[in-house]
């Protein structure tokens, strides 16, 4: 049994899945509490083989990535690691895919570090982010109290209020980039998509160069979380004529995504380039695509093509 | 117009019996096959699950007969997986087939049946309506579950194999023709007896193989469940708890303890699939299964997850475990090879006395 002393605690919190689609807020919090937290550096292929060796195939990219992490982190000095359980939304109705449901008994399973190692605090979201009952559990179980833990939690204002990042000058035409937060800001994972594009002359915009759409937008009627996301923020662009084109990012077997592709690519009249992430990524065969997109984009300017929405 | 729907294995046989109670027909949907597997995999999108493929693969052939009313059960609480978002799905997927309409029927609670079924029959249909068309459901799920268990069970038991699988026939047709609870109750005493009255083997079983995995593939009959069940015709007892009765009959109170069973190696999340099969699993170790078949579509999210689980739960109790992830290009040879494989290992251990 790991002994935490407080004032000593090291805590490990794997950058991904989680870490990207909240924004750090579990990282912020244990910070505030005063806890020493050791964030996995930026995913590289190290960190994706550490994972890949352990996981099953079939399991979806970013899975393998965020095991990866995970392993990386129990090599280190670290007391306890942070693999939280995601619950699904307040209102019942809109959840995380499975896979993402189930990090923590896939980490234990693995057997990766001693199981007391884990901190798997349950959470559930709501339209603003993580609620306040997973960050009290997590404080608990690092002995802290529930004062300390309302001092340290995220304000409504720094749950989901990245500031909008304003893009660089650009020539070329501007492109959004939809699909996993964790894919999207997972610069590895997506095989420094934003950067060649950038080169390419194009304006990059994401999902925080947008005033934030919320968690489990729930007009679209879809049960998984994030393919609701990623419906609304592309239907946002689709009518948005300063958007030429937009790129989705679908990492391989991911269920939910694989399942909105098509439909995107019925219902959106903004050329798109869906790119599958998978770990034998080729940047030679990713470069050619994007240039053939780019390049179509200035040959099909925006004000040129008819827009039914 | 006839309605018409997708099966995991004979469901459609109770979702007809809704139907019939308020009036309405269900045609009966096609054999699960290669050319329907063929079929889905050209609509569908690769990271869809293969029982969704399957599931595709039979509303286009019936849709390329004629059919176009589509009435189908699904659930949309944690439990669900693809299968909540299905109806816009559908209609997205068949938008170019003139006069095509996807209805969900079934719901979380009675009101929600009764809107599902009155947003598709229109309000003539009355809550007492509403009451006796869910009471045949309920009551021919239950049956069908009952009618597959026992066979299985009895093509394993029985001296007489090919009596039973006439049997499973008969009663399957049964249940089918049976218009009310009364009928089922007298279809359920009819098999009783004559299930009873089947010759038995003289010899015991000569292993036990607790069978766990996704609903909707151990549901379906007709080629890759038919290849695992047949395994119970060389004297091995199958068993499984899972299957679309459990799935209908999905409530907080029944997977309580389940859960609880799982708290060592699954937290509470939400879901139903990866609870189910965890527990069936601890279940078939705690009472002496020679071995756990994990049976799952390739790509069905819940059982994907729960696989490492899996490995975790049979390594602690050092039961073997087989895996079989079923996709777009399974072919019954390979799936018979890896299946005597496994039982020839079940045996060599159980001949050494390394099983209880």
């Amino acid at each position: 049994m790991v002994v935490v002393r407080r004032a000593a605690a090291r805590v490990g919190v794997p950058r991904s899945i989680l870490h990207y689609e909240f924004d750090g807020a579990i990282a912020r919090f244990l910070e505030a509490l005063g806890i020493d937290v050791v964030l996995s550096p930026p995913t590289n292929r190290e960190i994706f083989l550490a994972g890949k060796h352990v996981v099953i195939d079939e399991l979806c990219f970013p899975i393998k990535i965020f095991v990866g992490h995970v392993a990386y982190l129990a090599t280190l000095n670290v007391d306890r690691i942070v693999v939280p359980v995601v619950v699904g939304h307040v209102n019942d109705r809109v959840f995380p895919c499975h896979p993402r449901c189930r990090l923590a008994d896939i980490v234990r399973a693995l057997g990766l570090c001693d199981e007391t190692r884990l901190l798997s605090p349950a959470f559930r979201f709501d339209a603003g982010g993580l609620c306040a009952e997973g960050f009290h559990e997590l404080a608990r179980s690092l002995d802290f109290s529930e004062k300390e833990s309302h001092r340290a939690l995220p304000t409504p204002q720094t749950r989901d209020s990245r500031p909008v990042v304003p893009s660089a000058p650009h020539a070329g035409p501007s492109v959004g980039i939809v699909g996993r937060p964790y894919v999207v800001k997972d610069a590895w994972a997506n095989n420094h998509l934003a950067q060649r594009l950038e080169s390419l002359g194009c304006r990059v915009l994401t999902e925080d160069g947008v005033q934030p759409i919320g968690y489990s937008p729930e007009g679209t009627g879809l049960h998984f979380d994030l393919a609701a996301r990623t419906l609304v923020l592309a239907g946002l662009w689709d009518r948005d004529p300063e958007i030429a084109g937009i790129v989705f990012l679908l990492p391989f077997n991911c269920g939910p995504d694989g399942d909105i592709a098509r439909h995107l690519q019925r219902t959106v009249d903004t050329p798109m380039l869906t790119l599958v992430l998978d770990e034998l990524q080729s940047s030679a065969g990713l470069v050619t695509r994007l240039e053939a997109f780019v390049d179509l984009l200035e040959r099909e300017p925006v004000a040129t093509r008819g827009r039914s929405r | 117009m006839n309605h018409f729907t997708f099966s995991w294995g004979s469901n459609y046989i109770a979702v007809r019996g809704l139907l019939r109670a308020l009036g309405h027909e269900l045609a009966t949907p096609p054999r699960i096959g290669p050319a329907i597997a063929e079929r889905g995999t050209e609509l569908a999108h690769p990271f869809l699950c293969f029982s969704g493929k399957l599931v595709l693969g039979q509303l286009a052939a019936q849709l390329e007969r004629g059919d176009r009313r589509l009435a189908f059960m699904s659930s949309l609480g944690p439990e669900a997986c693809r299968c909540a978002d299905t109806s816009d799905y559908l209609r997205s997927l068949f938008a170019d087939c003139d006069g095509f309409t996807a209805h969900r029927i079934g719901g979380g609670g009675f009101g929600d049946a009764l809107s599902n079924l009155r947003s598709h029959f229109g309000f003539r249909v009355r809550r007492r309506d509403c009451f006796r068309a869910y009471a045949v459901f309920f009551g021919k799920v239950d049956l069908l579950h009952k009618v597959d268990k026992r066979c299985t069970a009895l093509r394993c038991l029985s001296s007489t194999p090919e009596r039973v699988r006439e049997l499973e026939r008969e009663a399957l047709d049964l249940v089918d023709r049976s218009a009310g609870p009364f009928a089922l109750w007298r279809t359920s005493r009819w098999f009783d007896r004559e299930a009873a009255g089947l010759p038995l083997r003289p010899e015991p079983p000569s292993l036990r193989i607790g069978v766990v995995g996704g609903e909707h593939i151990l549901s379906e009959l007709d080629s890759i469940m038919a290849v695992v069940k047949g395994v119970a015709e060389r004297g091995i007892l199958l068993d499984w708890r899972s299957g679309f009765r459990l799935l209908a009959r999905t409530s907080e109170e029944r997977l309580a303890p389940l859960k609880e069973k799982c708290r060592p190696y699954l937290h509470s999340a939400p879901s139903t699939s990866e609870i189910f099969s965890c527990a069936h699993a601890t279940d078939f170790i705690d009472e002496g299964y020679d071995g756990i078949l994990h049976v799952y579509a390739f790509g069905c999210m819940p059982q994907t997850a729960l696989k490492p689980v899996l490995q975790r739960v049979a390594q602690d109790a050092s039961v073997p475990l087989l895996s079989l992830s079923i996709g777009d290009r399974f072919a019954e040879e390979g799936l018979e090879n890896r299946l005597e494989a496994f039982i020839d290992l079940l045996e060599a251990r159980k001949s050494k006395g390394a099983t209880k």
